[in-house]
């Protein structure tokens, strides 16, 4: 009976999951009803293709949305699963993948492109920001990998120290650069699903869920990293090298997600607190529903983005923050209130 | 035919010693913690180790179970160093440890604590079997938990705490337990019940203890620890001295048989001061 009601939770969500999906599809500056949306994705797989108005719609939901949506539910998980590996190895509630300087860096990349090659919108951003965040990560790595006792510490600490340093140096190139470049610049720290292409989206397709597989095979790992380090060595674990080895893959996800969408806060925080609201998190199930629940809402933050404002669209990260820390500050009003 | 005899039961001794322990020192930060200590427990043997604050007791301890690396000597389990012939994960299969503090914040139930019991014995990908989930619920109710089975491990109280963690060692199937002062924080009834718990077990079993007359009653073997030093060694009558008490623990003590189980028992002068203790400790009848 356990098991029947996972499997049944995990359909469930699924299933809203492709609903979300769908609805994405239909919702935004161009109308498109729920049914034409559902003939024009089939009608994508036939060959009459005669209504100039389908193909009209076709172009819309396949080249602009499709890779958006998708772009969104993967930065969705991605960034949930990360934050679940980043608290459950640091054993800190607080830990975030924003948390170690990764997005700093990646800023501090795009803020140099942008600065110093004068490339506002091109495919060096991306490139730099992902270069930023890796310089970080390796500097982290340096840092908090030759201390091995107090590891956690240290881990974080130096996370804290990087990032500043990198605010610090990004906040003098912008003081020193034109204005336009600033609302560039600042346009892009917030978060945005805008740079979504199919020919990039193997990318963070491949690293997010090479991850995620990852993780579910290390879930035995890493739910004994809760009890603490020295009962995680008694089971069998290099505490440290593990622990290295999960922050490389989460800095990984936030390298990825940050190069493509810029700084997107709070969903890696929140959402793996609000899954553990209501179910173990160290199971199969758990991490799924982690992942799931991360991407529905990513999907939903897209589509809220793209349709409250009209004719313009919302940075995503603005609506990821307020929407999500009014649930959660509801979710633990209730809570404390049932208790 | 002796002779023989002689040595059948030396192989015997061999063989029948699960750890065995050679001039183990280890230091921290420059202070030394262990100092040069020998020692064997035998197989299906409870041993307890006992000593003041600071003793060293848990450090000998996390040197059992390849948590520090001592700086000389060596630790041996059925006759093969634990460091270069065993990997953490193959020593894991044969030895589990139950820790004091076991801090978490995140809603782990009891089952998910329980069955991380497996993890030594799983490759990456395997799944439970039924078998393990079977395996899990017998541990979780031979420790009388069956009803928190799905409760936040968190909410436990303390000794139910242990107790899911002597379930979790239940689940790793180990030839020898080590427990780090498994009875502290806990009330009485609690106390008897973990140590009887893992007594009736049937492995061998190393445990701290604060607790002297429980140690006395419940173990074979007891080690004394006092500034890193293995100061005395043996069964609890003859380490288990008013003498002892007052030289390792600095107390006053007068040490009787415990009137059912015929072991040392332990009843503390309050109020007498330790340089006098001598004196007093001679006028005090025995029993």
């Amino acid at each position: 009976m356990f098991k029947v009601n996972h499997s049944g939770i995990i359909f469930l969500t699924l299933a809203f999951g492709v609903i979300s999906f769908i609805a994405s599809l239909s919702l935004g500056a161009a109308d498109i009803s729920f049914s034409d949306v559902i003939t024009s994705l089939l009608a994508s797989f036939s060959t009459d293709k005669d209504a100039s108005e389908v193909i009209f719609y076709e172009r819309i939901i396949w080249e602009l949305r499709m890779p958006r949506a998708i772009l969104a539910f993967l930065a969705g998980c991605g960034l949930a699963v990360s934050g679940l590996i980043l608290q459950t190895v640091t054993r800190n509630p607080l830990a975030d993948p924003y948390l170690f300087g990764i997005s700093s860096g990646a800023s501090l990349g795009v803020v140099i492109s942008i600065v110093l090659l004068g490339s506002t919108i091109s495919v060096i951003t991306p490139v730099a920001a992902f270069a930023g965040s890796l310089v970080a990560m390796l500097m982290l790595l340096m840092i908090s990998g030759r201390r091995q006792s107090q590891q956690v510490e240290s881990m974080l600490l130096a996370g804290v120290a990087l990032s500043f340093l990198f605010s610090s140096f990004t906040s003098l190139l912008l003081y020193h650069t034109d204005p336009q470049a600033v609302t560039a610049i600042l346009f892009w720290t917030m978060g945005s699903f805008s740079r979504a292409q199919w020919s990039i989206l193997w990318f963070p397709a491949v690293v997010i869920i090479s991850c995620v597989i990852m993780m579910l095979a290390y879930r035995r790992q890493l739910n004994a990293m809760l009890l603490g380090d020295e009962s995680a060595t008694t089971l069998g674990i290099n505490v440290n090298r593990f622990r290295l080895v999960m922050l490389v893959l989460s800095s990984l996800i936030t390298a990825t997600l940050v190069s493509l969408c810029g700084g997107i806060g709070f969903v890696g925080l929140m959402i793996p607190h609000i899954v553990r609201f209501f179910v173990s998190q160290g199971t199969v199930f758990g991490i799924m529903l982690t992942a799931l629940v991360g991407g529905i809402f990513m999907i939903w933050v897209d589509v809220l983005s793209r349709v409250v404002l009209e004719n313009q669209e919302l940075p995503v990260g603005v609506i990821t923050s307020a929407l999500g820390s009014l649930f959660f500050l509801s979710l633990l009003y209730f809570r404390k209130n049932k208790a | 035919m002796n002779s023989s005899k002689a040595q059948s039961s030396a192989i015997n001794t061999a063989n029948t010693a699960l750890l065995s322990v050679q001039h183990l020192s280890w230091h921290a930060d420059s202070q030394l913690i262990l100092d040069d200590i020998s020692f064997t427990i035998k197989k299906g043997s409870f041993t307890g180790i006992l000593g003041p604050n600071g003793a060293g007791k848990s450090s000998l301890l996390r040197c059992l179970y390849r948590y520090v690396k001592p700086d000389s000597g060596s630790v041996q389990f059925n006759q093969q160093d634990i460091w270069q012939q065993y990997d953490a994960y193959q020593y894991a299969q044969d030895i589990a440890v139950v820790l004091q503090e076991t801090p978490t914040h995140f809603n782990l139930t009891v089952h998910d604590v329980v069955a991380l019991g497996l993890l030594p014995h799983k490759g990456l990908f395997t799944r439970e079997q039924a078998s393990d989930r079977l395996k899990i619920d017998c541990a979780i109710k031979q420790v009388g938990l069956a009803d928190k089975n799905l409760q936040n491990f968190e909410h436990l109280s303390g000794g139910e705490k242990q107790r899911a963690l002597i379930a979790r060692a239940i689940v790793q199937t180990p030839s020898l337990l080590i427990m780090d002062e498994p009875t502290s924080h806990l009330d009485v009834r609690y106390q008897i019940q973990v140590i009887e718990l893992a007594k009736s077990l049937g492995i061998t079993v190393i445990a701290s203890f604060h607790d002297l007359n429980l140690a006395s009653a419940m173990c074979d073997q007891l080690l004394v620890l006092d500034k890193g030093k293995l100061v005395e060694q043996g069964s609890p009558q003859a380490v288990i001295t008013s003498e002892m008490l007052s030289n390792v623990f600095g107390v006053c003590a007068q040490v009787s048989l415990h009137p059912q189980h015929k072991v040392p028992h332990i009843s503390y002068f309050y109020g007498y001061d330790i340089k006098e203790k001598t004196a007093e400790s001679r006028a005090l009848p025995h029993v």
